[in-house]
C-alpha cells in the first residue's frame, strides 16, 4: 500500500512529512486499509477539521491542528497524528465495507452523528493499542446528547461496540434528545 | 525565604511545558484566512470542534489559577509591611490566595471531568511575569485589573458555553469563580486608587502597565467584542469589578484595533516574512 503527504516542507508549522507517511503507513496497516493513502495538510490553520475522499485512493484533507502537539504548539505529535488518521481510516473503511451506505455524507453529519461515530472509532482505536482519552470523548457525548445517566449508558454501548452498521450506530445512540444541527 | 521570585524558576513537575508569550501569539495560523473560514471563533456549543476548545481553554484557566496563586502569595512576602505595602493589601492578598487556591483544584477537577490531562496543553506564563514588578501597584494593575479582568471575560464565556451545553458542572464552577473574580478586580481597582491618591506619577505608571498588559492580549485577537474572538468583553461584570465607562469603552477599542493588526502580521507572515517566526 502507498502513502503520501503533501506538502513535503513546511512554512508555518514545524511538520515532518516522512514521519507522517511512516504513521499513516502503520495506522493504516492496523485499521485494515488495503488501498492508496493520500494526506493533504492544510498548514495554514490551526483547526483539526479532516475531510476524508473516497475513491480507488482514500484522500484525507487534514487542518494542522488534527496533527499538533498541544504542549508545543506549531509542533507535530505523533499520538495526535496517529489518532486523528486511525479516526478517518476507520470511518473510511466503514463506508468502504457496506453497512453504512444510509450514513449522510460528512458535510451533512448532525453534530450528534458526528460525536456518535467518533465515539464508535475511539472505542475500536483504544481495543487496537492507540492512545485515547476516553473521558474527552465521553464528554463531547454528553455535549451533543445531554448529560444523563441514560446518555452514558448508551455511550458505553457505542465505545464498546464492534461492526455496527449505520443503522445499528444510530439505534444505540438513539433518545430523546433534540438533534442539534450542525452550523 | 527569598524575594522577588523569577518565573523561570516556578515550581512545576515535567508534565508540565511552558511558553513565553510571544511563542503563543506568534502563530500566523490563528488568523490566516480567518474571514473566509469562519463566521465567528467565538466558543459556543454549536461548532464542531466545542467541547476540545472549551477542554483547551479550561487547561488555560488552570494554569492561569496556579499563577495567580502564586503571584498574590508573593505580594504578601515580598513586600515590607505598612513601609511598601499596607497591612490591608497584603490581607486582601491572602484572602486572594485563598480563593486562587480553590481555583485551582476546582480547574484540575473540572478538566478531569473534560477529559484533559494535566499540562495537557503549553502553560503561557504570562501572568506571573506580570506579577514580577518591584511595585505592589504595578502588579495590582496588571495582574488584578488587567488579568483578572481578562478572566471576568473568560469565566462569562466558559458559563454561557456551559449553560447552553447543559453542563451543570462547568456553568455552576464558572459562576462561583467568576464571582471571586471580580473581588480580586475590585481589590485591584480599589487599592489602585487609595495608594496613588497624592501620586499621580505612580498613578500614570500604573495604569501605563495595566494598559501594556491589556494590549498583549488583545493583540493575539484573544478578547474583544468581535465575533472573530473566542472570547468576548464581558461588559457588566468589569463595571461591577470597578472598572469606569471610559476604561471599559478604551479595551473595547484598542481589542478591535489590535485584532487588525493581528491580521495584518499574519498578512506579512503568509507572505514570507520568517520575523513571524517563535522558534
Ligand atoms: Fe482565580
Ligand atoms: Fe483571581
Amino acid at each position: 500500500m502507498t502513502v503520501t503527504v503533501t506538502p513535503e516542507e513546511f512554512r508555518f508549522v514545524h511538520f515532518d512529512a516522512a514521519q507522517t507517511a511512516r504513521i499513516a503507513d502503520d495506522v493504516a496497516r492496523l485499521t485494515g486499509i488495503d488501498r492508496p493513502v493520500q494526506v493533504e495538510i492544510d498548514e495554514t490553520t490551526p483547526l483539526s477539521r479532516v475531510r476524508i475522499d473516497l475513491g480507488d485512493t482514500i484522500v484525507l484533507h487534514v487542518e494542522s491542528g488534527a496533527f499538533e502537539d498541544t504542549k508545543r504548539p506549531r509542533h507535530q505529535s505523533e499520538t495526535a497524528t496517529a489518532a486523528s488518521l486511525a479516526r478517518c481510516l476507520l470511518k473510511a473503511r466503514d463506508r468502504l465495507e457496506g453497512g453504512f451506505g444510509e450514513a449522510p455524507t460528512d458535510d451533512d453529519l448532525t453534530l450528534q452523528q458526528a460525536a456518535a461515530w467518533d465515539t464508535y472509532c475511539a472505542g475500536r482505536m483504544a481495543r487496537l493499542g492507540l492512545t485515547v482519552n476516553q473521558q474527552r470523548f465521553r464528554y463531547n457525548f454528553r455535549n451533543r446528547f445531554g448529560f444523563t445517566d441514560q446518555v452514558d449508558t448508551r455511550f458505553e454501548r457505542v465505545w464498546a461496540a464492534d461492526a455496527l452498521t449505520w443503522g445499528e450506530l444510530q439505534s444505540l445512540t438513539s433518545g430523546e434528545s433534540m438533534v442539534v444541527d450542525a452550523p | 525565604m527569598r524575594k522577588f521570585f523569577p518565573v523561570e524558576e516556578l515550581a512545576r513537575d515535567q508534565r508540565f511545558e511552558q511558553i513565553t508569550m510571544r511563542q503563543a501569539q506568534a502563530d500566523p495560523r490563528t488568523v490566516l484566512n480567518a474571514e473566509s473560514r469562519n463566521k465567528t471563533n467565538r466558543l459556543t456549543p454549536d461548532r464542531a470542534d466545542a467541547s476540545d476548545r472549551a477542554r483547551g481553554l479550561m487547561h488555560g484557566i488552570f494554569v492561569g489559577e496556579i499563577q495567580a496563586l502564586e503571584g498574590a502569595g508573593r505580594t504578601c512576602w515580598d513586600f515590607e509591611t505598612g513601609t511598601e505595602a499596607p497591612f490591608a493589601l497584603k490581607l486582601d492578598m491572602a484572602r486572594q490566595a485563598w480563593d486562587e487556591a480553590r481555583h485551582v483544584e476546582i480547574s484540575v477537577k473540572l478538566s478531569d471531568w473534560m477529559g484533559t490531562e494535566i499540562g495537557q496543553f503549553a502553560e503561557n506564563t504570562v501572568l506571573f511575569e506580570a506579577a514580577c514588578s518591584n511595585d505592589p501597584v504595578l502588579r495590582l494593575a496588571g495582574v488584578n485589573r488587567a488579568l483578572e479582568g481578562l478572566a471576568i471575560d473568560v469565566f462569562t464565556t466558559m458559563k454561557e458555553f456551559g449553560d447552553l451545553a447543559g453542563d451543570p458542572f462547568l456553568e455552576f464552577c464558572e459562576d462561583w469563580m467568576l464571582a471571586d473574580e471580580v473581588t480580586h478586580v475590585k481589590m485591584g481597582s480599589d487599592w489602585l486608587r487609595r495608594i496613588t491618591e497624592n501620586d499621580a506619577e505612580r498613578r500614570k505608571k500604573a495604569l501605563e502597565f495595566q494598559q501594556v498588559v491589556d494590549k498583549l492580549f488583545s493583540f493575539g485577537g484573544t478578547r474583544s467584542d468581535s465575533k472573530e474572538s473566542p472570547i468576548g468583553l464581558a461588559r457588566r461584570f468589569r463595571e461591577l469589578a470597578g472598572f469606569t465607562d471610559t476604561e471599559v469603552e478604551d479595551i473595547a477599542e484598542m481589542s478591535l484595533k489590535a485584532l487588525e493588526e493581528r491580521k495584518a502580521f499574519a498578512a506579512a507572515a503568509l507572505a514570507g516574512d520568517t520575523t513571524a517566526d517563535p522558534a
